[in-house]
């Protein structure tokens, strides 16, 4: 009886150790890897180039590059954007991702829309969904012009 | 004393000598060598894996580089390379034959529950491995199929957003990600994958070959020894198989696209040919059942596969004598088969674009250097980048603070 005593206490003192031990090894190895997803991503202004070169635009695809921190690295971050010019000082300027799963959307002149190659999503030209999967629109940016240059607000 | 005596003295040889020689079944046929060879692939895997790595590089600026190096440089590179990618596509072919054997002669029913759920968790691992081998070359198949890919977990309720940050790394991919993804691919799946397929072949070693239905309680223990006969057969297997993969591997040149680029729109995504399935699907929900197509239909398809052992409670048959299980069986191989080929054949998208043709003007009108502005043509489409230099945006501030 004694024996059987001594025995349970120790498998429960082994368990227990042994948990200790995964709890105190796998606690921060978990944290360790899923600490990205914790990070909150900043967001900041990031020019497109002199407003007046992009008057009249009507869907102008722009490229533009900017800095941002990706882990250890310092990258250079590429973005493209479809660039309207709607008047008086005022810009429309689209995402070119899909609000589906991430393709790039193409506008096409004739229909009038933007085209997503992946899943057939079709977005008007005020970025709303008309046809395919996208729950969401077109994500539109803030703009603003500050001494003649047009920014956008990459977040 | 000779080295087979010190052995025998020190390990229980004769026990694994005799348990090699048991015999099978009687009714056994070609079928039953898939398991061994989606073995073998493993293995051939691991092993063009371990040299691939040494000349591999998982950072965004030097991973296309490397795998240019090694497919153009490097003495039987582009062969190690062929073998290990199309390896991995051989491996699904093998590894799904092997599940649709099982199915066939219903070999997952009892006592042999286990042994299937291990295989299913197996096939996990194996699609595992094809995702996050495919981000490794960095070209824009690399990158974009990885976009969408992440994208579908992303849909996932609740937890969704979660999980893609986790599996990126942070909010893009990028450098966290590549190198997360090597790690999965080179270290975590590979440590899974065979602590799974010891468990598997451990449990398929104790309860025996399942055999065919055909055999009597009495003709399973009947049939010929494991050891030679159906390992001799299993090896004619992986001979013939590697040759095959060897002349796959020399005559059809492993793809690698151009460096992955975030901004080629011109770019078509489309995923291996085993998610080709997938990626059809995701067409068909639309707005707000989107989350069926991403998360719905393959949980609860992985779901039933997972415990299809505890859902069919029908005697052991083969499975045209199981109406229900043939019907299962014929619908879901022939949707995943449709789709696939739906999805291969998906025209590529065609734009039609002003391409509004500018010429490119230095801005002289602002003070500081003056940097020309790019125009590139893609496809037709006109790409303008007007971005002004730190110096040209101080400039052009100092213009308006004048004017003020």
């Amino acid at each position: 009886m004694e024996k059987r005593g001594r025995r349970s206490f120790l498998e429960i003192a082994t368990a227990f150790i042994g948990g200790i031990l995964g709890l105190a090894a796998g606690i921060p190895l978990i944290g360790f890897a899923i600490s990205p997803a914790f990070k909150k991503g900043e967001s900041k202004w990031v020019d497109l180039g002199l407003a007046d070169r992009l008057k009249n635009s009507r869907f102008k695809k722009v490229d533009y590059t900017f800095t941002a921190k990706d882990g250890w690295v310092k990258a250079t971050k590429k973005r493209s954007v479809y660039v309207t010019d709607t008047g008086n000082g005022k810009w429309s300027v689209f995402s070119r991702t899909c609000s589906h799963l991430g393709c790039l959307v193409r506008w096409d002149e004739q229909k009038e829309s933007f085209l997503c190659p992946c899943h057939g999503a079709i977005f008007d030209k005020t970025g709303a969904v008309i046809a395919g999967p996208p729950p969401e629109p077109l994500q539109k940016l803030e703009t603003k012009v500050e001494a003649g240059i047009l920014y956008v607000k990459e977040t | 004393m000779t080295i087979k005596q010190f052995l025998n003295e020190r390990l229980p040889l004769g026990e694994f000598s005799a348990h090699l020689r048991k015999p099978l079944p009687k009714h056994i046929n070609l079928l039953f060598s898939l398991g061994s060879l989606a073995m073998f692939l493993l293995l051939l895997q691991a092993a063009t894996g371990a040299f691939l790595a040494f000349y591999y590089s998982p950072s965004p600026e030097h991973a296309h580089n490397a795998v240019t190096y090694i497919s153009t440089e490097v003495p039987f590179g582009a062969f190690v390379r062929g073998l290990h990618h199309w390896g991995a596509s051989a491996m699904v072919i093998i590894v799904v034959l092997h599940l649709l054997r099982v199915v066939l002669y219903s070999s997952y029913k009892a006592p042999r529950e286990l042994t299937w759920i291990f295989g299913v968790l197996l096939l996990l691992i194996v699609l595992g491995f094809g995702f996050t081998g495919y981000l490794l070359p960095w070209d824009e198949k690399a990158y974009w199929a990885t976009v969408v890919g992440v994208e579908i977990a992303s849909t996932a309720p609740g937890l969704g957003d979660f999980v893609a940050k986790v599996m990126r790394g942070g909010a893009e991919i990028g450098a966290v990600t590549l190198s997360r993804f090597y790690a999965l691919h080179t270290i975590w799946l590979p440590w899974l994958a065979f602590g799974l397929v010891g468990v598997h072949l451990f449990l398929v070693r104790y309860y025996g070959s399942s055999g065919t239905p055909k055999n009597t309680p009495e003709e399973m223990k009947t049939g010929k020894p494991f050891y030679p006969h159906q390992v001799f057969e299993d090896v004619v297997g992986m001979l013939i198989l590697f040759v095959i993969l060897a002349a796959v591997a020399i005559f059809v040149p492993v793809p690698l696209e151009d460096v992955a680029d975030p901004t080629n729109a011109d770019y078509d995504p489309r995923p291996e040919w085993y998610f080709l399935f997938l990626f059809q699907l995701l067409k068909y929900f639309q707005g707000p059942f989107e989350v069926i197509g991403t998360f719905v239909i393959p949980t609860v398809g992985m779901l039933l596969l997972l415990f299809l052992p505890f859902l069919d409670r029908s005697e052991r048959a083969v499975l045209w004598k199981r109406p229900i299980a043939l019907t299962v069986t014929s619908v879901s191989v022939i949707g995943i088969v449709v789709l696939t080929i739906l999805g291969g054949t998906s025209k590529k998208l065609e734009t039609t674009d002003a391409a509004v043709q500018e010429t490119s003007q230095p801005t002289e009108q602002i003070q500081g250097t003056a940097t020309p502005d790019t125009e590139t043509v893609e496809e037709g489409e006109a790409v303008f980048d007007f971005q002004l230099t730190e110096e040209e945006i101080e400039g052009a501030r100092a213009v308006e603070e004048e004017a003020q």
